[in-house]
């Protein structure tokens, strides 16, 4: 099920119209349009508080094209659950109930409610698009930070290391778990197209840049994107219960081997809230990543 | 034509359990809290007993209890969940979500007291937390109440022109784990009084690509405000409906189902209260009046929205409220009290007013501490 550039362009509806009111240069907003895009006329999305609850505008102007419910920051995977019940009592078993929020929801508010999901195998799939900081309350740290990296609330630069929310579902029995990127579009629409077409709790979780918190260049979305896949510092991978394997995605496969690797530097330099990373910062930021490729080894 | 009813001894949790059962709702979602937990362990053996079709969500916390069902009604299904306490105050935000959001879910709450000190036991602290929250409250005084209100909450709540869910009330343990008689009448009668949830509020599908609950600008925030007072106001027509279609149903009625009267129209003393301390109180009334005083009852049995017509003409005959608050708002009074105070005063009616605070913390009050309360309201009248 290889997704080509000309599949990006063959969906049924667009997901996001015009008029929407994400900054210039959100991946968020990038990998929305091609994720949801590709199962647009299935799926009902459900958003938590996050970046998605203002990007999708308002009223008559509103920029979603696809039924979306908004709930509080803890409750969307519970309402999930609810409307995916519901869906079913109704014989409506092909819609796609899809959770879109950022990693402040994903990885910090709603844990205990995604695991919560998780647990009771609901067929629901969960997508974080992770700009690695609360984004809409002005970039304060989230679960899923970088370490090194500068947020309203870690001025010196953040100095524990990301919660890993896939490893997390793993290890809670999800049906499905994969990393996205923003700067790989084909890799994550084939991802959300498999996860929607098997049954049980998915989760993706999609590195999406944000130029105002990251302090970077709108331009340079996609590159940075792709530097963090480059750099290996985000693994992409996809796992499957039922294998009980970790599949380096093709993206990524050169860069398993750290002697393939762009320098990190190459990254950081992009990025101001990285810029005054120290050396003994960039040091754990290397450690932790090595920690992610080890734990994902271990199911190769 | 009044349906056949058998009569059967329960308490007040299977009634809720029973009126949920009987009116098929289609997504229960729920977690367990005491004095609650007994309504969801019944529902649960239910649906996995083949009784009920429904999908039973076995969640992780009341958030997401409530979380569930608010997928539900947004989907266009009858739902029902349950709680009490702190199980209540852990749903917060999706307590007024729902209610802002014109919800239908019904949600009996279990009255109990909150922490610190840890007590299992009833007073109406935690659900008058909530009485801003857009949810409609029936506080019931026994075991049939609850059986009829849950039933009626369904009608009220599945209402188009009304939309926001319900919160029929019952006192733990006094009402909840105590058995007695209920005139139960038959799944399919009940049913036929709640009647199919055909034409939902509202309902999410991929057909009509609706946004819920996204961003608004104060002119549509306060035009979805103004919407939600001018429902309550209509739901108290609807209450005052539901409580005549039971009647001419099942051969019961609570008052005008907003507020019930026992005793003399006129007195000296009128005692205002809610749930089981305003069926005690009745026993109160009887006492008083055989040693010959002039005491007659009001219950409020609907609390939101609130009955100011009711309660104004019937205060203004009289000449002084004894008003029971098993709940306090600190820094001011008990919170039946208060509102009643302020229905008097804008309605310009002198008949003062006393408050007293019983039953905290699941204390007993019988009839003798009623008749005590009164006695002192009455000796300090004028």
């Amino acid at each position: 099920m290889k997704v080509t550039q000309k599949d990006l362009l063959n969906i049924p509806k667009k997901a996001l119209l015009k008029g929407h009111f994400a900054c210039a240069g959100c991946g968020s907003t990038l990998a929305f349009r091609h994720a949801i895009g590709a199962i647009s006329d299935k799926v009902i999305l459900v958003v938590p508080a996050s970046c998605a609850s203002v990007y999708q505008g308002g009223g008559k102007g509103a920029a979603f094209n696809v039924p979306t419910i908004n709930t509080a920051f803890a409750a969307s995977d519970a309402v999930a659950s609810g409307v995916r019940r519901a869906m079913k009592m109704k014989g409506l078993d092909d819609r796609k109930i899809v959770v879109w929020g950022g990693d402040g929801s994903g990885a910090d508010i709603g844990i205990a409610t995604e695991i919560g999901a998780c647990d009771r195998q609901e067929d629901i799939l969960h997508i974080i698009y992770s700009n690695n900081v609360y984004g809409n309350t002005g970039g304060q740290r989230s679960g899923d930070t970088m370490i090194g990296a500068k947020t309203a609330t870690t001025p010196y630069g953040n100095t524990t290391p990301r919660k890993m929310v896939p490893f997390i579902m793993m290890a809670n029995n999800a049906r499905y778990v994969a990393t996205a990127s923003s700067g790989y579009l084909e890799d994550l629409v084939y991802k959300v197209k498999k996860a929607v077409s098997m049954t049980g709790f998915k989760l993706i979780q999609i590195d999406a840049p944000c130029p105002p918190n990251w302090r970077s260049d709108s331009a340079d979305t996609v590159k940075i994107a792709q530097l963090a896949v480059k750099t290996g510092v985000w693994p992409l991978f996809e796992w499957d219960r039922e294998t009980n394997i970790v599949e380096i995605s093709r993206p990524s496969k050169k860069y398993e081997d750290m002697n393939n690797r762009v320098n990190l530097t190459e990254w950081t330099k992009l990025q101001g809230r990285l810029k005054t990373i120290t050396e003994d910062q960039l040091k754990s930021l290397k450690d932790d990543t090595e920690r992610q490729w080890n734990f994902i080894r271990k199911f190769m | 034509m009044v349906v056949k009813h058998n009569k059967k001894s329960m308490t007040g949790n299977d009634a809720a359990s029973y009126a949920a059962l009987f009116a098929k709702p289609k997504v229960v979602s729920a977690y367990p809290i005491t004095p609650q937990t007994t309504i969801i362990e019944k529902l649960s053996q239910y649906v996995d007993e083949g009784k009920l079709d429904a999908e039973f969500i076995i969640v992780e916390s009341e958030h997401s209890a409530l979380a569930g069902c608010m997928g539900a009604a947004w989907s266009g299904v009858r739902t029902f969940t349950a709680t009490s306490s702190q199980g209540l105050l852990y749903m917060a935000e999706n307590v007024f979500w729902s209610g802002y959001g014109r919800l239908p879910i019904v949600m009996p709450v279990v009255n109990r007291c909150l922490a610190p000190g840890w007590s299992i036991y009833q007073d109406l602290q935690d659900s008058m937390a909530f009485r801003d929250a857009g949810w409609i409250q029936i506080y019931t005084k026994n075991n049939q109440e609850v059986f009829d209100t849950v039933l009626q909450a369904f009608r009220i709540s599945e209402d188009k022109s009304i939309a926001l869910p319900s919160m029929p009330c019952l006192d733990g343990f006094v009402i909840s784990h105590t058995t007695a008689q209920v005139d139960l009448p038959s799944a399919e009668d009940s049913f036929n009084f709640v009647g199919e949830y055909s034409d939902p509020v509202i309902e999410v599908d991929t057909e009509k690509p609706w946004i819920f609950g996204g961003l608004v600008g104060p002119e549509k925030f306060i035009k979805d405000r103004t919407d939600l007072m001018e429902a309550m106001e209509r739901a108290k027509k609807k209450i005052v409906d539901m409580n005549k279609e039971l009647g001419e149903y099942f051969g019961r009625t609570y008052g005008n189902g907003l507020i019930e009267i026992y005793g003399d129209d006129v007195a000296d003393l009128t005692i205002v209260s809610m749930g089981t301390i305003a069926d005690e109180a009745q026993d109160a009334v009887d006492k008083l009046k055989e040693e010959g005083l002039s005491v007659n009852e009001m219950r409020v049995r609907t609390f939101r929205p609130f009955p100011e017509e009711d309660i104004v003409e019937f205060a203004k005959k009289n000449h002084k409220l004894l008003v029971i608050d098993r709940s306090v708002s600190f820094g001011h009074a008990g919170q039946l009290r208060i509102e009643i105070e302020a229905v008097l005063h804008r309605n310009k009616v002198d008949t003062s007013v006393e408050g007293r605070i019983m039953g905290l913390g699941g204390e007993d009050v019988p009839y003798t501490k009623i008749v005590a309360a009164a006695k002192e309201a009455l000796r300090s009248r004028m």
